[in-house]
Order: C-alpha cells, then sequence, then structure tokens
C-alpha cells in the first residue's frame, strides 16, 4: 500500500519520540566507551526482595538504591549484556519504525542462534535466547536502566483487563462508549496512558477478582444502578488494568474498592493493586493505587465479629455448605503475608488471624449462591455503606 | 672392545631339539616372530652397539609356490663381519663366553644360527649372507648350510667382489615355515615398539601383503653403547667362577680376585683372602672342587665389596625415550625419566619409565603398557610382569586425577647385565623388589609430571573457555552498538566497535588467547 503507511495519534508520536531518544542516548555512551577503549558495563538498579523497599510515606514499594554492575568482558554477565543490548536494539528498532510488538514478539525478533567455535575447537551452536523468561528478564533490565516502562516504550501485552461504566474515553483516534457494550466490556488497552477521559458519570470503581463475577455484575445492571466504574483483572491484575485503576483514581478521584475471594491469593491482589509488587517494585510509582480498599470478602464477612459486634452474611448451614479448608500453602502463603511490612496493621493482623485461627476460605461466587441479587443489592452497598473494609 | 666374541660349541641339533620351546620355535607363527625378531636385534646390536646410526630394512616374502615359506631379509648397515667367521656366525651353533658381561639384546646367545637351522629343518633352503666390514675393499657373499651332525658350517657357494660404493653391513636371507597371518599383529607389534625406543634408526619393514611400514629416524643422538665388564663377586655362581679360574691367566689368588671381579681393589682382595682363609700366592687353576664352592660362597657373603656400578650399561635415556615416544604415538604430553642404578643379585640394574598421554592415543579402561628389557619390547605374558603390577595395582590414578577410560601410555625399561625374566620364555619380568621399588618410583614421578600439566591446561583451557564465551557475543553486541550510532554525523564502521572489544577481551586474558586472530574465527556465523 503507498501513501500515509499508518494512521498513528499525534499522541503516540510524541510517546514513541521520546522513548527512542531517550534509549539511544543511553546506548550510545556504551558504544563511545568502546571506541574509547573502556570497558563497557552497565549499572542497573537491582531487581531483588531485599532492595524492595515498602515506602510508608507514599504507601507503595519502591526500588532501593542498590545497583548492580553488568560488564561485557567478564565471563559470568557477557550473555546478559549481549541479551540487553540485543534487547534494546530491537526496541529501538521498533520505536523508529511505528510497531507495536508484544513481548512475545521481541522474543521471537531477537531469537537466534550463534556458531562459533569453542576452546577445544569444537562447534557449538547457542541461542540468544532459550526462552521468554529470558528476553522479558532483561526487558526490565531495560526499563529500571532507561527509565521508561515497557507501556512508554509501546510494547503491548497481553490484554486481560476489562471494564464498563458510564464513562466515555478516546483510544487512538476513536471515542469510545463505556456504557454501550452491551453484554461486553472494554478490553483496557496495554497503553492506557495513551487514553484520554472525556467524561465520566460515577462515584466509584469496583474492582472484582472473578472475570465470571464481573459478568453477572454487568448483567445485573450493578454500575448503572449504583454510578460505579466495574473492572476485573481476571485474577492477577496486568500492567494495563493497574495502570487504568490508578488513573482513574488519581486523575478522576474515585474511590477504588477490591473484591476478591476470602483466602490469601486474593489478599495478595488486593496488595498488588494497592502497593505494587515485589518482583516489579520499580514501576509501583506509576502503577500502584495506594488508596484503594480491600472491600471482601473478609473473614469477619463469613464469621461475624462479637468484639466489632458484626453479623456475618452467612448462617451456619450456608457456612458448612461454602467454605472450603484452607490447603497447607494457604497456611503458609498467609504467615508470609504478615511478614509483609504493608500487612502489619490493625485490620489486615486481625483478618489473617482469624483466617488462621477458622483454617478456612471462601471463593466469591459463593455470595451468589445465596440469590442472584444478593450479592448486587447487599453485600456491596451495605458493605461501602458501613465502610466495612480494610486498608 | 674386541668386537669377536669368544666362542664355545655345543651340538646343535641336540640343543635345539631340546630347546625349541625355549627359543621360541614352538610353532609356525611363533617361529616367524621369532625369526624376525632375532634377525632385527641382531642388525641393531651390528649398529648401535657401534656408535652407527641404523638403517635397517626387513622384508618378508611369501613364497609363491608354497604359502607356508617365507623368506625373510634383514639388511643393516652396521659393522659387517669379517669374511673368514661368516660360516662360523651362521653355520655353527655357539654359545658367546660369559666370562665378560655385556649388556645385549639377544636373549639366548643364538641369534641368526637357529633360524639357519629352523630354515633347513623346515624348508630346507641354505642361508644367504652377503657382507662387508668397515673399510673393506671386497664384499663377500655366501650360501650355507648346516652340517647337524658334525656341527659345522657347509659352503655351498661362495662369493667375491669390489665393494665401489664403501657399503658396510651385512644382509642376511633366511626361508623358514611360517604363518604370516597369525604372526602379522605380533610382527608389527614388535617392530613399532622397537621404533619407540630406538628413534635414532631408519627401520623399514616390508610384508607379505606388500605393506610397507617405515619409521624415519627422528633424531642423531644415540645412546651411549654398552661396554664389557667383568663380573661382580656378588652375582657369581660355582660354574661361572671355574669357567673364569680355568681360564684366567693370573697367577696368584690375589690378582685374579683384584683383577677379574669389579669392585675389588687390592686392598679389599687381600682382605678377603685372609678372612677366608685362602693362600694369596696360589695358582687359581689349582683350586680344587671343595675349594671353588667356599669361594664361590665366601664372594656372595662378604660385605666390603663396592656395590656394582653401571657405567657399562646403556639405558636409552629419558631424552630419546622422550623423543621415540613423541614420534611413534603422537600423544599431546610425554615425559621420562631414567632411575638410578639398583643391584639384583650382584648385576646392576637400570630402570627407565616413560609416559605419554593424549593426542593420538586411543582412550582404554587400562594404561597402555610399552615394556622393554635391554631395549627389547616384551609383547607376551604381560599380566604375570611386575611392570603390570606396578601400574595396575601399586598406582591409584585417580591420585593423578586420570580417570578411566584414559589416552595413556606407560613405557618401562630394565636394563642390566641380568635381568630377573620370569619363566623360560624370557617375556615378563619377576617381582623383585628393589626393581619394583624403581618402577613404582618411576612411575609416580612421570605421573606427577602429567599431574601438573594437566591441572595447568586445565586452567589455561579455563581462561580460553572463559574469553571464549565473552568473545563469541562480540559480533552481536557490537551489531546493537552500532544501531545506537545510525544518528552520528559521521557512520561508525561496526568492526570498528568489533575490533575495540576485542582490544579489550585481550587486556584481559591476553596471555591465554595470543593464538586467537579475530573474533571472526571464533563465531562462525549468526543466523
Amino acid at each position: 500500500m503507498d501513501g500515509e503507511r499508518r494512521l498513528t495519534s499525534s499522541v503516540d508520536v510524541k510517546a514513541r519520540q521520546s522513548a527512542a531518544d531517550r534509549i539511544r542516548k543511553s546506548f550510545e555512551e556504551i558504544a563511545k566507551a568502546v571506541l574509547a577503549g573502556e570497558e563497557p558495563k552497565l549499572i542497573i538498579p537491582r531487581r531483588t526482595l531485599s532492595n524492595t523497599i515498602y515506602s510508608t510515606e507514599k504507601g507503595i514499594l519502591v526500588l532501593g538504591s542498590a545497583t548492580f554492575e553488568r560488564s561485557f568482558v567478564d565471563a559470568k554477565e557477557s550473555r546478559k549484556f549481549m541479551q540487553t543490548m540485543l534487547m534494546a536494539r530491537i526496541i529501538y528498532e521498533a520505536l523508529i519504525n511505528n510497531e507495536y510488538p508484544t513481548i512475545r514478539d521481541l522474543f521471537y525478533r531477537g531469537k537466534h542462534s550463534i556458531r562459533y567455535r569453542d576452546h577445544r575447537g569444537r562447534i557449538g551452536e547457542e541461542n540468544t535466547w532459550d526462552e521468554q523468561k529470558e528476553s522479558d528478564s532483561v526487558l526490565r533490565d531495560i526499563e529500571v536502566y532507561v527509565n521508561l516502562l515497557r507501556e512508554e516504550m509501546l510494547i503491548l501485552s497481553k490484554e486481560k483487563g476489562k471494564v464498563v461504566g458510564d464513562m466515555r474515553i478516546r483510544s487512538g483516534d476513536d471515542v469510545i462508549d463505556l456504557s454501550k457494550m452491551g453484554h461486553g466490556a472494554y478490553s483496557i488497552e496495554p497503553t492506557p496512558d495513551l487514553i484520554e477521559f472525556i467524561d465520566v458519570n460515577a462515584e466509584f470503581v469496583l474492582v472484582v477478582e472473578k472475570d465470571a463475577v464481573f459478568q453477572q455484575l454487568h448483567r445485573a445492571g450493578f454500575w448503572r444502578k449504583y454510578r460505579a466504574i466495574l473492572i476485573t483483572s481476571a485474577g492477577q491484575p496486568d500492567r494495563a488494568t493497574r495502570r487504568f485503576v490508578r488513573r482513574l483514581n488519581e486523575e478522576l478521584n474515585l474511590p477504588v474498592y477490591i473484591l476478591t475471594d476470602a483466602d490469601p491469593y486474593g489478599w495478595y491482589i488486593y496488595s498488588v493493586f494497592r502497593i505494587g509488587s515485589i518482583t516489579l517494585s520499580y514501576e509501583s510509582e506509576r502503577l500502584a493505587t495506594p488508596n484503594s480498599k480491600f472491600l471482601g470478602v473478609s473473614m469477619t464477612d463469613i464469621f461475624g465479629s462479637s468484639q466489632r459486634n458484626k453479623k456475618p452474611y452467612l448462617s451456619e448451614s450456608e457456612r458448612r455448605n461454602f467454605i472450603i479448608r484452607a490447603k497447607k500453602t494457604d497456611i503458609k502463603r498467609a504467615q508470609e503475608l504478615l511478614n509483609y511490612e504493608w500487612f502489619k496493621t490493625e485490620g489486615w493482623k486481625r483478618e489473617i488471624s482469624l483466617f488462621m485461627e477458622k483454617q478456612s476460605k471462601l471463593e466469591i461466587e459463593a455470595l451468589t449462591g445465596k440469590g442472584l441479587y444478593f450479592l448486587a443489592d447487599t453485600y456491596i452497598p451495605t458493605k461501602i455503606e458501613l465502610k466495612d473494609f480494610i486498608e | 672392545m674386541s668386537t669377536l666374541e669368544k666362542f664355545r660349541a655345543i651340538s646343535p641339533a641336540e640343543f635345539f631339539y631340546r630347546n625349541k620351546e625355549i627359543a621360541g620355535f614352538s610353532n609356525p607363527a611363533r617361529a616367524l616372530y621369532q625369526s624376525v625378531r632375532e634377525l632385527l636385534e641382531n642388525a641393531l646390536d651390528a649398529t648401535d652397539a657401534h656408535g652407527i646410526l641404523p638403517n635397517i630394512e626387513v622384508s618378508i616374502d611369501r613364497d609363491t609356490s608354497k604359502p607356508v615359506v617365507y623368506r625373510i631379509t634383514v639388511k643393516d648397515n652396521g659393522i659387517g663381519i669379517p669374511e673368514k667367521y661368516i660360516p662360523e656366525a651362521f653355520g655353527r651353533v655357539l654359545f658367546s663366553s660369559k666370562y665378560v658381561l655385556r649388556q645385549t639384546r639377544g636373549l639366548f646367545g643364538l641369534g641368526a644360527k637357529m633360524i639357519v637351522l629352523y630354515g633347513q629343518i623346515t624348508v630346507g633352503e641354505p642361508a644367504e649372507i652377503v657382507s662387508a666390514t668397515m673399510g673393506s675393499r671386497k664384499v663377500y657373499s655366501y650360501r650355507i648350510s648346516i652340517d647337524v651332525k658334525e656341527n659345522k658350517p657347509i659352503i655351498l657357494q661362495r662369493g667375491v667382489w669390489p665393494n665401489t660404493t664403501g657399503w658396510h653391513g651385512t644382509i642376511v636371507k633366511i626361508a623358514v615355515e611360517g604363518d604370516w597371518g597369525r604372526a602379522k599383529q605380533k610382527i608389527l607389534d614388535y617392530v613399532r615398539r622397537t621404533a619407540i625406543v630406538t628413534p635414532y634408526a631408519n627401520l623399514v619393514l616390508r610384508t607379505p601383503d606388500e605393506e610397507i611400514y617405515t619409521y624415519p629416524r627422528v633424531t642423531d643422538k644415540l645412546p651411549p653403547p654398552p661396554r664389557e665388564t667383568h663380573p661382580h663377586p656378588h652375582g657369581i655362581d660355582i660354574e661361572m667362577l671355574k669357567i673364569m679360574a680355568g681360564e684366567t691367566e693370573e697367577q696368584t689368588l690375589l690378582d685374579f680376585i683384584s683383577n677379574e671381579f669389579q669392585g675389588v681393589g687390592r686392598v679389599i682382595a687381600e682382605r678377603f683372602l685372609r678372612d677366608y682363609g685362602f693362600k694369596l700366592d696360589k695358582n687359581p687353576k689349582e683350586l680344587s672342587k671343595e675349594e671353588l664352592e667356599a669361594m664361590a660362597k665366601a664372594l656372595k657373603e662378604f660385605g666390603e665389596f663396592r656395590k656394582p656400578r653401571a657405567e657399562h650399561l646403556s639405558p636409552i635415556g629419558a631424552d630419546l625415550v622422550k623423543i621415540g615416544l613423541n614420534s611413534i604415538l603422537k600423544p599431546e604430553f610425554v615425559d621420562a625419566i631414567t632411575l638410578k642404578p639398583v643391584v639384583y643379585e650382584g648385576h646392576a640394574v637400570i630402570v627407565e619409565v616413560g609416559l605419554a598421554y593424549g593426542g593420538a592415543i586411543e582412550p582404554s579402561d587400562e594404561p597402555q603398557l610399552l615394556r622393554f628389557a635391554n631395549k627389547i619390547p616384551l609383547l607376551y605374558d604381560e599380566k604375570s610382569d611386575v611392570s603390570w603390577k606396578v601400574v595396575s595395582e601399586n598406582i591409584d590414578w585417580s591420585y593423578y586425577e586420570i580417570a578411566f577410560p584414559a589416552p595413556i601410555a606407560i613405557l618401562t625399561h630394565i636394563c642390566g647385565t641380568k635381568i630377573p625374566y620370569k619363566g623360560v620364555g624370557k617375556e615378563s619380568v619377576a617381582e623383585v623388589p628393589v626393581i619394583e621399588h624403581a618402577l613404582e618410583e618411576g612411575v609416580r614421578h612421570v605421573a606427577r609430571s602429567l599431574k601438573l600439566y594437566l591441572t595447568r591446561k586445565q586452567r589455561e583451557e579455563e581462561y580460553m573457555r572463559k574469553a571464549i564465551t565473552i568473545i563469541k557475543y562480540i559480533p552481536e553486541v557490537s551489531s546493537a552498538l552500532t544501531s545506537f550510532l545510525s544518528s552520528n554525523p559521521e557512520p561508525v564502521d561496526p568492526k570498528a566497535i568489533e575490533d575495540g572489544l576485542f582490544e579489550l577481551v585481550k587486556k584481559r586474558y591476553g596471555e591465554h588467547i595470543k593464538e586467537l586472530p579475530h573474533p571472526r574465527s571464533i563465531v562462525l556465523s549468526v543466523e
């Protein structure tokens, strides 16, 4: 095709240009060092648990100041160094060529074999990388090295998050009305920073862990009735969903409530939304929503609390039918969570110790077992009204 | 020394029939092997023992009409045989005198005569001998057979012609009954092993299969020739003493003891004779049988003689062992040692050990053992030899970081005027403690130096491996880096970055990667 090859929105062009410049500047220096006879090395912030700090001030996980050196002439590091250069080059060229690679694309573009003669004269063959794990790892290194998130480098990830609500947005050159999605929903695009909010008619954001529950609430007309933006992360939230939620909270001042299963995995999903993940703490600054609230399902929703004069939402017989015995791995995970700084609040200590005591967990779907509209019209509105959530 | 030995005749036919097995002629295969070996050893004794760099050709031809008949021809450039001794040397079974001792290759002192006799019995053709001594103006040829009853040569033809080229040496051609098919491997092995310890020789072997094996000379260095020496008193027995006393020209016991034995001075000889009650001025020829017996016992017993010396022996020498192992086995590592002489029953014995590792040597589950005694390869009865015991039992190879299968060959050489052979076949050496200890010491010495070599090589390899780990990524990294420089006003050649990176690797591993010219010699392609 001739003529204009691509219709690129102006936001896109700007983002592209600045990311490409930043990458070129960072790596040009390495090339110049080599030409000047200096050892090429990268000084990269460490992405380890020990260099992940919980900032009480910001309420999120941030990367500490520890760095490590990756030198090409160090036999232990040279492969990683080569991979980093290869990845940087692929990203840079994709930016210049107006492309939107996914992380899988990056993996395939860079994967090829190097044939060489080894120290015993035998012919050896080695792939630049064998698994996507390797290319993903150097991609993260580049994110922290040039201080740009992959979204800012216009790298797409698989989209998983969905949203509906009384709201209009601009994506690319189209305006999308999120209240007119029928039984479907808008897939949160991998570059949420390129989304422009046009207008919104909502009082809060509800994020549910389970896609099935999201669909039930959507069909029950929950978001229209209670003026909510309804989102699902469909399990562990991806980066785009987290960034989108963060922008709703930060730019539109909407409170964010999170609804997950009543188990340590549900709690961790909440924790990722709120303070960030340990492996990707460098992105928390832009992805975490520190004032989001854990709406439920909480242990006291199941068992009640005489201390707080709270009645349970489930009757004795419902409890018997719906709760699941916690597994050993659940218990272990709960104990780990107690070690994290950000789970050391009164509310969470109470929640986790009740879990340990009862050794029971519950899925959100159990609540719909009480009747289709119980969740939508009783449980959620009551919890929000009574401010019965954990922070 | 006089190149002519002193001889004593016995009945050949009788000896031969009594000793066919012992002498190694028990079957056609063994007989062919034994014949080649005796003639080759004679040829070597006629050359290197006299300071001549040997050129020796061995041909084995199969008779066209009688397939069990083989004609063996051995040609050397040795000292030659004086014309008048040619019939005697090939036509009469003789014994060397034992009055003087000398390290020789020949095992039985029979050599070529045995083959002439064997050939005569099995095939019936006369032996052909052509020879010229050094400086002789004539070349002589003889066709000889043996009169078995009379034990004397029958000369069937004699020829003389002028020596126009100044040639010296001997050509022997004898037809024997043999079995090439079954002897082939042993003969090839024998010649090859001989070549290992005679790297200063040109050896050519032509087989009945028309194959030619050549082992060219790789050094001009010869080991010092062995010399004759008097026997040491501790190595004497009654028979020997009787012969010596009967043949000596000395008139008194004092002169006899102090002049005809090694390690004995006049003062010591006088003390010895007085201690044991012998008259100093008695004529040795007048000793009675009882006196001879008493004296033989006393000579063995007396502790004040000097130790037997080894100067008259001719070890191969560590250098030649290394040269030989290198040229025949083509290993990557070689070492050898000549140990200090030890004493075995009054005879000095020198042990030498060599080791070859890697290269063209095939890995095997046990060390490859190359045994030699007085420069002769020992091919049979390996497992009952003292060298095998040392190599397989006494040495724990894992201590030297050798894990089998390994490409390793051990050479052992025992030389002396008396070798403690096990059994009559003389193919293996007995477990005599002094010799076993010397062998073990030698093997440990060369094994230690192998361990050192391997450790160093491993370290070097590790550096090389590390350097290559880095170098193999250079083309990838430089092409990536070049792409970031594409906005430069002046385009940068990826080669410049490649060179820059290679220089940096050289800076770190310089010593160890000298032989690497360029990254492109490592990286074959990037696909």
